[in-house]
């Protein structure tokens, strides 16, 4: 699917927003998704469609339609992170008392999403996008489909091993090469931001 | 223990994978040795990106998920609200439209002003008529009907007296470059078509045989041959 018209966008064409939204949906609903399927499944996809609502009145700020996506995945990141940082507050309010980052460092539950120091909410979204653009030309194959496998989907070596069909031995080798590729991109932890 | 090892460990105990022993192993490991101590911060940092940027890498990259058909309505109204009505494509170009606009109407007003001085006489006016001095009793109406068939631009007048007709003969339109009378004279079976252009009137007679759809073809070729020219 090619992105749409930007500037039918930005003019209020009702028949590219539809073509618009369809072709954004994904991008919202994965990063709403990656934050609160585990805490808040139910509130998935109303962050979804408040995402793409805020979109809509970003969309004069924009200089391509390729940014669109980066730019709606942090900011459907964002939002679900001041959901959950809501449950938290409202958790906290009925006696759990912790500052979040007292809670961090207990080795709590508390999602690593909303920790105070946020190296992809800091960066501004053409950056992003830049960034997030450089990491896909970094990764080779199958180095961000591994370590995806791992840091989200919760994977172990063997099943990363047997998923790929590789030898058990080479998925470190992968998973270290693949996080070097991020590091390059982004700093030591994010520190670039 | 080399640096993949030490790599493999450290990963499998940040990412809560790792079994007791390993764990163990780890802390004597970072216990007895300050670089490798530095090299497990590290990894660790760099998990923390990645559980933080793949989620979106993955969101950007996308393309499953079917938007839902209810939220359509919501998100058109704040596009509406928020970017307004959309405006017709020849009011975006600002002046320009008025320059066109302004051009072609200029443009329309010579072609006008010039038609008449550089075009031959075009298609004539052709007024039509039936002279049925027996009167429209008969009900015979084929003929009237052939006649509209073949002049289907134009109105087909009746009249039952030669005064009448007369009248009607004589009065050509005005502004009328060129026009053309058609009369089918049904009492002697005749069709007469007199011109009216720039030169002598012209008159030609064409006498009503078995088929008056045939005679009236022959009148509409001669009135567009004398026109033609």
């Amino acid at each position: 699917m090619t992105p749409p018209n930007l500037q039918a966008l930005r003019d209020g064409d009702a028949a590219e927003w539809d073509v618009a939204f369809r072709w954004l949906w994904p991008a919202a609903f994965g990063a709403a998704q990656a934050v609160l399927q585990p805490y808040l499944p139910a509130e998935v996809e109303d962050v979804a469609i408040e995402s793409l609502e805020e979109l809509v009145g970003e969309v004069k700020r924009l200089s391509t339609a390729e940014e669109m996506r980066p730019l709606l995945a942090k900011i459907a990141r964002n939002r679900a992170v001041s959901r959950l940082r809501e449950l938290y507050a409202a958790k906290r309010g009925a006696g759990q008392t912790e500052s979040y980052e007292a809670k961090q460092e207990a080795g709590g539950d508390l999602p690593e999403a909303i920790a105070p120091d946020d190296p992809v909410g800091a960066l501004e979204h053409k950056e992003l996008a830049e960034r997030l653009g450089r990491l896909l030309a970094e990764l080779k194959p199958p180095q961000g489909e591994m370590l995806a496998d791992y840091f989200l989907r919760g994977l172990t070596y063997e099943e990363i091993a047997k998923k790929h069909t590789v030898a058990l031995g080479t998925v470190g080798v992968y998973l270290k090469r693949g996080l070097a590729a991020m590091r390059r991109v982004w700093g030591r932890g994010g520190k670039d931001v | 223990m080399n640096d993949q090892e030490f790599f493999d460990l450290a990963l499998r105990v940040i990412g809560r994978r790792a079994s007791d022993a390993e764990r163990e192993q780890l802390e004597v490991l970072l216990a007895s040795r300050r670089d490798l101590k530095a090299q497990f911060e590290e990894i660790r940092d760099d998990a923390r990106l990645a559980k933080k940027v793949l989620p979106l890498m993955e969101a950007v990259g996308s393309s499953s998920g079917e938007f839902p058909a209810y939220a359509r309505e919501r998100l058109l109204t704040k596009v509406r609200q928020t970017l307004g009505q959309p405006q017709p494509a020849w009011t975006k170009r600002g002046w320009n439209w008025r320059w066109a606009l302004g051009l072609a109407v200029g443009a329309a007003a010579v072609v006008l002003l010039l038609l008449p001085m550089l075009t031959q006489p075009g298609e004539p006016i052709i007024q039509v008529a039936m002279l049925d001095t027996a009167g429209p009793v008969r009900g015979e109406d084929s003929d009237l009907d052939a006649l509209k068939a073949q002049w289907k631009h134009s109105e087909v007048r009746t009249f039952d007296t030669a005064g009448q007709l007369d009248t009607w003969r004589t009065n050509w339109p005005s502004g009328a470059k060129v026009a053309a009378k058609v009369i089918y004279d049904r009492a002697p079976g005749e069709v007469r078509v007199i011109l009216h252009g720039p030169g002598n009137p012209l008159e030609k007679t064409f006498p009503v045989g078995q088929d008056l759809a045939a005679t009236l073809r022959q009148a509409a070729d001669f009135i567009r041959e004398q026109t033609r020219r």
